[in-house]
């Protein structure tokens, strides 16, 4: 017994360590991992606040994989409207223009519908760790559960946010706080991810509530009212050809 | 012998004299006259520029508007923007009561994106105000209900477009939702406004609408009086009709309480009067000299006839009398060929489209000048006096020589 405690507190010991040698490249794969799906079906809506009141838009968005995503609006103002990302290319859809908007430069940084999320923000930011160099900060816990805390650094000019904060959960592998920087430092925005749920094998944060610090007393909160990960997606949903459809 | 004879023999003796001394006084007046007419034709043009394109007499907003205007709030909006046009038509002294709605877009041209500024209109109401019709430079006007619009001069070239061809609008809705829309263009406009020339498009209010997603709404309703100086009256009487209709909802507003647009008038019209009054005293100043330049000349002529008994008195109101004559017939001259030389141009204009162009001002590419009878006849006076009265210092001396130095005098 002498010699199984030692060995026991030995294991333990080595145990802890090496969870807490993860290093920030695992962390975002695991994030990454979790986030990813290859057939996935949102029905969500966006609940964007501002000085002038409240106002609903409700889309059904399509992923497939990291770098494919389609999202078609459909409250009654803006219904057919769609956004289709293709890898770093973003396309525009409205029903009664008769041409593909093809979104380039700092309109990829305007606002979706008025809301704090962008259409970069709203259709994926691609592969994390191809942007950005990521740096583990350090362990937090928030609400009782432990969090790594990371730092991001972008690896080339150009991206959005030159600078980000994550605080991801070492469980779900859930990003559930996120604040974007500017290059000279000034925060941009502000990202909370919440009620977060098991589907499919994967954790799933069913609210995410973001604040552009860039505009006065506005807020957008975004909630999935179902998520399928296995959808049946038709084919070639994800090109120019089935946008105009 | 009269004097007033003697004074117009003296005119008509030396001729040379009285010809160099008119001619002074003939510039001057004519430069003043013109002058005088192209400040007035610049204001009355900017005034007329900010009622037709800007402001009306009197604007309608919702009460909120002006406060957010930078967002382009377009759901604080003239709500049934009809009932109100129609009762405001029917009161007295209106010319033209037109709906607008003003909005911001994204244009995708080529895959490039511009910047436009897009007005919906009721193009034959609009003819009392903006007289879109007559700036008309290709195609025709778009159709109410048609998705089709005219581009600004200036936005056209900038887009490398003409009419027939289409193009593809992004904006913001009242919703702060998104909306796009192909739109054909059906003609060019090139705007009295150099400043409108740049971004402005303008499309039917009605597909306006159903671009934005509004609904029997406008961003304001303007109003044009016969009589300006009405403004601040109508608005009241504007206000006790809104409040019949129990549109509380709505602000009303003279154009010269509109932002600092009257302030700027008033301030163009305080500068434009320095330059005058500036013009005006370097006149003088070549009518004074001139003639006193021409009375000290005759000293000798002075000694002259006091030698032969003209008192001091005589001499002086002789010589005001010469001066008198010249200045009248001279400014009379003057202000003629300074209304000869406004006429045509009150007419033809004067191109200034080089100078403001790019300038973010309501100011006409063509300036009018406009003849301002009230300060052509002051001028008119004012040159007569000013010569009339700059011979009483030199003639007053020389009547208090002594005969014999006067006559020493070269």
């Amino acid at each position: 017994m002498r010699r199984i405690m030692p060995l026991i507190m030995a294991m333990g010991l080595i145990a802890t360590l090496s969870m807490s040698a993860i290093t920030a490249e695992e962390i975002i794969a695991n994030v990454e991992r979790n986030k990813i799906n290859e057939a996935e079906r949102i029905d969500g809506s966006m609940t964007i606040s501002d000085r002038f009141g409240s106002r609903v838009k409700t889309f059904i968005s399509y992923a497939a994989g990291a770098d494919k995503m389609l999202l078609e609006f459909t409250n009654p103002e803006e219904k057919g409207q769609k956004i289709l990302r293709l890898k770093d290319e973003i396309y525009l859809y409205f029903p009664e223009a008769e041409e593909v908007i093809h979104l380039q430069g700092s309109a990829l940084r305007d606002s979706v519908m008025g809301s704090d999320f962008s259409y970069e923000d709203m259709t994926g930011e691609g592969d994390i760790l191809d942007q950005y160099k990521v740096t583990l900060l350090g362990e937090e816990n928030i609400d009782g559960r432990k969090h790594y805390h990371l730092e991001l650094e972008a690896r080339k000019r150009g991206l959005a946010y030159p600078k980000q904060e994550a605080w991801i959960d070492a469980e779900t592998w859930v990003m559930t706080r996120a604040n974007s920087y500017s290059l000279s430092g000034r925060l941009l925005k502000e990202m909370e991810l919440g009620d977060i749920r098991q589907v499919a094998g994967k954790y799933v944060p069913h609210y995410i509530i973001m604040r552009d610090a860039m505009k006065k007393n506005s807020s957008t909160e975004m909630r999935i009212q179902s998520i399928d990960l296995q959808a049946d997606l038709p084919p070639d949903i994800f090109s120019l050809e089935e946008l105009t459809w | 012998m009269k004097l007033a004879k003697i004074a117009f023999r003296n005119i008509r003796r030396n001729r040379r004299r009285s010809l160099l001394s008119g001619t002074a006084i003939v510039v001057a007046t004519m430069a003043i006259t013109f002058l005088f007419s192209y400040i007035t034709g610049f204001l009355g043009d900017y005034e007329s520029n900010v009622v037709r394109y800007l402001t009306g007499h009197v604007r309608i907003r919702h009460v909120g508007y002006d406060e957010n205007e930078q967002l382009n709030p377009l759901h604080l909006s003239v709500a049934n923007y009809k009932d109100v046009v129609r009762k405001l038509e029917a009161e007295d002294g209106v010319v033209a009561v037109v709906p607008r709605t003003r909005f911001f877009t994204a244009i995708y041209r080529n895959d490039q994106t511009f910047e436009g500024i897009g007005l919906g209109v009721d193009f034959e109401r609009e003819q009392q105000m903006m007289r879109i019709q007559d700036s008309l430079v290709q195609g025709r006007l778009p159709r109410s209900g048609e998705r089709e619009m005219i581009l600004s001069a200036g936005l056209a070239r900038e887009l490398d477009l003409e009419a027939g061809e289409k193009l593809t609008l992004l904006t913001k809705n009242k919703y702060m939702g998104m909306s796009g829309m192909t739109f054909l263009v059906t003609g060019i406009v090139r705007f009295q406004v150099a400043g409108f020339n740049d971004s402005f498009f303008l499309m039917p209010i009605d597909t306006a609408a159903r671009f934005l997603k509004m609904d029997n709404e406008a961003t304001e309703v303007l109003v044009m009086l016969e009589d300006s100086k009405q403004a601040d009256a109508f608005v009241e009487r504007t206000r006790g009709i809104l409040a019949n209709l129990g549109r509380d909802d709505l602000s009303v507003q003279a154009w010269t309480k509109v932002g600092m647009i009257y302030g700027m008038i008033r301030y163009a019209q305080n500068i434009y009067d320095i330059f005058a009054l500036i013009f005006f005293l370097l006149a003088s100043t070549v009518i004074v000299n001139t003639t006193m330049m021409v009375i000290y000349e005759r000293m000798r002529e002075i000694g002259t006839v006091a030698a032969m008994g003209m008192t001091p008195g005589e001499i002086v109101r002789l010589f005001f009398l010469e001066a008198f004559y010249i200045g009248a017939i001279a400014a009379f001259i003057g202000v003629l060929i300074g209304v000869a030389i406004t006429l045509p141009l009150a007419r033809t204009g004067i191109n200034v489209g080089g100078i403001t162009e790019g300038v973010d001002m309501e100011l006409s590419s063509v300036l009018y000048p406009r003849l301002n009878i009230r300060s052509t006849v002051f001028v008119f006076f004012y040159a007569t006096a000013i010569a009339s009265l700059a011979s009483f210092i030199p003639s007053r001396r020389a009547a208090k020589i002594e005969p014999v130095e006067a006559l020493r005098a070269v």
